[in-house]
């Protein structure tokens, strides 16, 4: 089984890692905080580049239509996923985090 | 009309540190840290400093690349100024935005990290704003511009173009409000170019001297704000200046270097004061392209003489560039900024001394100190490019009477 609120620290700190942008910081991103729109503001672009980290990270494919709204609106959705992916694919295991 | 400025220069963030660094006399060209020059002939450029926080904390500001800051920071001073509310969300208003580079500066930093020993690709962020039309589509999504939002890059020539093209677009109705204006991030690319062609002074240039040993490159960016007198006058704006008329004309002989006898360049200034209805003894002064290359001071100093004749030696010459360096796509804007700055203190600002000007190109520089004029009113500035680009403005101090 997947730690999820391990996991959703993880993921903060592979977000402000991945962006590194002016006033983004960990403790500016809730379990809630909605990464496009009126929160973060994060574009296409963006998303990219998480999903490449993610990618890297946990060893995980992610299919481009995977990358809705449902899944990447907020820490706390982009944790779930990420665990299904996991228990899905690996047994809940990273398979070359960094 | 001009019912607006912003400015984003090596002087800092805002017309008023650009006003200021002019009055000084003093240059904001010398060190940089932009990007390692180790390898380069040269080691001085001028520099933008950081941006205020209140900019850096906009959302989105870090899908923006530097030439888009720059340019975005512009319009939101132009626009303040202007006294427009944003987002303008109207179809009546138009970008026309010149870049000589976009995003070149974050595309190398791309490039660099692919092409090194361990080829990572870089950070897809870095490609987002490569091309040449992101800053005046930054302009446009940030302000709420959903009129024709078009870009000009014509070389050193760009701004002064996009500023023409925005006066016509005025006068045909088409919109009623025009953002207009240049930006330009320094970066390899330009500055390696330009010292491969030696055409980089290794200390700050020094336009119009008989010294003179090249440019120096700038960064940064200029937003005039234009709209018909109607529209200012309907919601009450009071008119910086008026942009009286605009000309450009093309070399057509050379990828680098001007037609040394200045004729084509003449022939912009000439086209700015027929769309002007103007002779040239109306012009008080002229804002120089002033590169501080041998061939273009000279080139532009007999452009000087075929337009003003008997003036060509005393009209009063601003030669900008010596304080905040060469801007490129931004570089027209900045000057025309730069000559509103002047028509509204009444007073020339001067190109920092150092060096006797060239007597053999006798044009009347204002160097050293700021000069005061009586009855400063109407200013043509121009800008000569290179593949010849050439254009010119001519802006006009307003009077309601």
């Amino acid at each position: 089984m997947v730690n999820e609120i391990a996991l959703r620290q993880e993921l903060k700190e592979l977000i402000v890692r991945t962006l590194r942008f002016e006033g983004l910081t960990i403790d500016k991103l809730a379990d809630d905080t909605p990464l496009f729109g009126d929160g973060l503001g994060l574009d296409s672009v963006d998303a990219l580049e998480l999903v490449v980290a993610l990618e890297k990270a946990y060893g995980i494919t992610i299919r481009s239509h995977e990358v809705d709204k449902s899944v990447f609106s907020s820490v706390e959705s982009l944790g779930k996923f990420v665990a299904r992916t996991l228990v899905a694919t690996n047994d809940g295991r990273p398979v070359n985090a960094q | 009309m001009v019912t607006g400025i912003g400015a984003v220069t090596p002087a800092g963030w805002g017309v008023e540190p650009f006003a200021a660094a002019l009055r000084s006399g003093r240059t904001r060209i010398g060190g940089f840290s932009r990007f390692d020059h180790a390898a380069q002939r040269t080691h001085v450029a001028g520099q933008v400093p950081p941006e205020p926080a209140a900019l850096s904390r906009l959302r989105g500001w870090h899908q923006l690349s530097n030439t888009d800051r720059f340019a975005v920071g512009a319009a939101l001073e132009a626009c303040h100024q202007a006294g427009l509310p944003w987002p303008l969300a109207t179809p009546d208003a138009a970008v026309f935005f010149a870049s000589s580079t976009g995003g070149l500066f974050e595309t190398e930093a791309f490039v660099q990290t692919l092409i090194a020993p361990d080829g990572r690709a870089g950070r897809r962020r870095l490609l987002a704003s490569y091309s040449l039309s992101a800053p005046g589509e930054a302009i446009a999504r940030r302000l709420g511009v959903t009129g024709p939002v078009e870009t000009v890059s014509s070389a050193c020539a760009a701004s002064a173009l996009a500023i023409d093209q925005a006066l016509r677009a005025i006068r045909r109705g088409e919109v009623e409000i025009a953002v207009t204006g240049g930006s330009d991030c320094l970066c390899l690319t330009t500055y390696s170019g330009f010292n491969a062609l030696r055409a980089v002074d290794d200390r700050p240039c020094r336009p119009f001297r008989a010294d003179r040993a090249g440019l120096s490159l700038g960064e940064g960016a200029a937003v005039l704000v234009l709209e018909s007198l109607d529209h200012a006058e309907a919601r009450g704006a009071t008119p910086l200046a008026e942009l009286m008329g605009a000309g450009a004309s093309c070399d057509a002989s050379h990828m680098t270097a001007p037609t040394p006898d200045g004729s084509w360049a003449a022939e912009a200034m000439r086209r700015a004061l027929d769309d002007a209805g103007l002779d040239s003894s109306a012009i008080d002064f002229l804002n120089a392209h002033g590169t501080a290359t041998p061939l273009n001071d000279a080139a532009e100093s007999a452009a000087i003489g075929l337009v003003f004749g008997d003036r060509a030696s005393s009209i009063p010459v601003e030669a900008t560039k010596g304080v905040v360096g060469h801007l490129l796509g931004a570089a027209g804007a900045v000057e025309a900024v730069a000559t509103l700055v002047s028509l509204g203190a009444s007073t020339l600002h001067p190109t920092p001394a150092g060096g006797v000007l060239d007597p053999v190109l006798d044009v009347d520089v204002v160097v050293g100190a700021p000069r005061a004029v009586e009855a400063l009113d109407t200013a043509m500035s121009a800008n000569l490019g290179f593949g010849g680009a050439n254009a010119a403005v001519i802006l006009r101090r307003w009077s309601a009477a």
